[in-house]
């Protein structure tokens, strides 16, 4: 029994069951708040950002690591696959950004029943999804419009729009749709959910590894896509560039088009045979074993 | 009167349903929704990635060209397509304003539309993809490019409940303001209907939460008993359920037609 106490282990169905749990829920929650009309008083917009409090009572309560993955699925096909609004990559950032937001919030927590702690927890996962998209909202403009820097007004311009809505949503969405109905949920759920699910509740002894942070797969594919974008727009500001012209410009004017397109098809190419190999390795070795 | 009323009849629950659904599944027979979703992922991979890289306005024309028309093909519901406009102009035109105030001029006016361009491509592309694939399909092709099988299994499952939980929790809502009292002022600017409202909305989640907790241990063991755990681990099983997917003529067709269609426009752009 003792041994048992130490690590907080759940087997393979009860994984599952928290992370369906979770999809479900914050799905549905996510669906909700699209729905709902925002409320503009200028550049102060009183959305209904998300009902964040949802992952985060499941984060606290069970393992975070499924609840979390669950509820960022959830997000992307409840909240946007099903209403048409699917954006392709730009969901890989709010998956990583979101789970791993959630993930920290829920082992921040070690004693679900302590108010300070579940508040501290709460507070912090929305700031840090919040700091995470508008860094990424940045950088989209920063990548997305050439000579950056060139552009009058335009670096405040979007540092104020993003400091603004992060400030904006941290306040408002942040203390009335996270901390305080998590404030409210958790002590109200604690020891009366986990039995459902025919599992223990988590108290404070236990611990969990935190290697299995939210797919490390997933976080090295988005900083290795990072520095390629940066990596391609350095090269198409710098001297690569420039050579180009420098030998076609009378007759094609700017050509470094063509190496930009046939480097993405290539990328494209590769990534497919790549993908293709490494199922057929991963095939063979299952085989095997 | 009779638009209130239209609007109303669009923010009921079933209509909702409905949409959903018609989503879903209302466009298979479209010329993109027949190709293979491989295709699909391919020309995404290439359409959803280069307009970042490009800064040369006539060849994000040209691409948004054919992504306007491929909408138009895929019989994108006008609603999303509304939405989209909306969000790209809000986000464009706000940060004009704000640019403005700090002290830009015209010349912030191209930089920003042409990044309102490069956006448009991009998200009109991703629409194209994910709206003319049925679930079955793209969960078929997700499994077929290496997604683990629970990620596919959670978007058929996603499909399947939401309309049952939406309606349980449209049962609880209307319960709790059956039994709750209703503020008697509206308050300035209706506020304090706002805030019950978003306290019901708040609230009705705890039942929700058990009930679906039950729901989930449910679903789990019915999944165990069929064996789907065995399912998601081993590749004979994923060959024998993805033995549809194959690669035909109209893929190869649909490809080729855009690398030549891209071609096209960098020599027109560079001719010019």
């Amino acid at each position: 029994m003792s041994i048992r106490k130490e690590r907080y282990t759940l087997t393979q169905s009860q994984k599952m069951m928290v992370f369906i749990l979770s999809m479900s829920l914050y799905g549905l929650s996510n669906m909700i708040t699209e729905l709902v009309p925002e409320f503009q008083f200028g550049p102060i917009e009183l959305s209904i950002e998300y009902f964040a409090f949802i992952p985060l009572t499941l984060c606290i309560l069970f393992h975070p690591l499924y609840a979390a993955i669950g509820a960022s699925l959830g997000e992307i096909i409840f909240g946007e696959l099903m209403l048409g609004q699917f954006g392709g990559f730009g969901e890989l950032e709010k998956f990583i950004a979101f789970s791993l937001a959630m993930y920290i919030a829920g082992i921040l927590v070690r004693n679900p029943k302590s108010k300070g702690q579940v508040g501290v927890a709460a507070m912090t996962g929305v700031i840090i999804h919040q700091a995470i998209s508008a860094m990424v909202d940045m950088m989209k403009v920063w990548v997305g419009v050439e000579e950056f820097e060139a552009v009058p007004g335009l670096a405040e311009s979007v540092l104020a729009v993003e400091g603004f809505s992060f400030l904006n949503d941290v306040l408002f969405s942040g203390i009335l749709f996270a901390l305080l109905p998590t404030l409210y949920l958790v002590p109200r759920l604690y020891g009366k959910i986990e039995p459902l699910l025919g599992m223990k509740p988590r108290d404070n002894k236990m611990s969990y590894s935190i290697g299995a942070i939210v797919g490390p797969r997933l976080v090295a594919g988005g900083i290795v896509l990072a520095i390629a974008a940066f990596f391609f727009e350095y090269l198409s500001e710098s001297g690569f560039n420039w050579e180009w012209e420098a030998d076609f410009l009378a007759m094609f004017g700017d050509n470094f088009i063509w190496v930009s397109i046939a480097v993405a098809a290539i990328t494209a190419l590769f990534t497919v045979i790549w993908m293709r190999k490494r199922k057929n390795d991963q095939g063979q070795q299952e085989r095997v074993s | 009167m009779e638009y209130t009323r239209k609007f109303t009849d669009k923010l009921s629950v079933e209509q909702m349903k409905i949409e959903l659904l018609n989503t879903a599944y209302g466009n298979g027979d479209t010329l993109l929704a027949k190709l293979d979703p491989r295709t699909l992922f391919i020309w995404y991979l290439f359409f959803g990635i280069t307009p970042w890289f490009i800064h040369q306005e006539p060849i994000l024309i040209g691409m948004f060209a054919f992504m306007v028309v491929l909408t138009y093909f895929a019989k994108v519901s006008p609603l999303i397509v509304f939405i989209l406009c909306m969000g790209l102009l809000g986000q464009g035109g706000y940060l004009l304003i704000v640019s403005l105030f700090f002290g830009g001029d015209a010349a912030v006016i191209l930089p920003l539309l042409t990044l309102t361009l490069k956006l448009s491509v991009i998200s009109l592309a991703s629409i194209v993809v994910f709206c003319s694939m049925t679930p079955e399909k793209l969960s078929d092709g997700l499994l077929k490019i290496g997604v683990p099988g629970q990620v596919s299994f959670s978007i058929a499952y996603g499909y399947r409940m939401l309309p049952t939980l939406l309606e349980e929790y449209h049962h609880v809502f209307l319960s709790f303001r059956l039994r709750g009292k209703a503020p008697s002022k509206r308050g300035f600017l209706y506020w304090r209907a706002i805030v019950y409202f978003c306290k019901i909305a708040i609230l009705s989640f705890y039942p929700l939460l058990l009930s679906m907790t039950k729901r989930a241990r449910t679903t789990v063991e019915a999944l165990e008993t069929k064996g789907s755990f065995y399912g998601f681990n081993h590749p004979q099983v994923k060959k024998l359920k993805l033995a549809h997917l194959k690669l035909r003529k109209r893929d190869v067709y649909f490809l080729t037609f855009s690398v030549v269609y891209m071609v096209a426009v960098c020599l027109v752009e560079i001719l010019l």
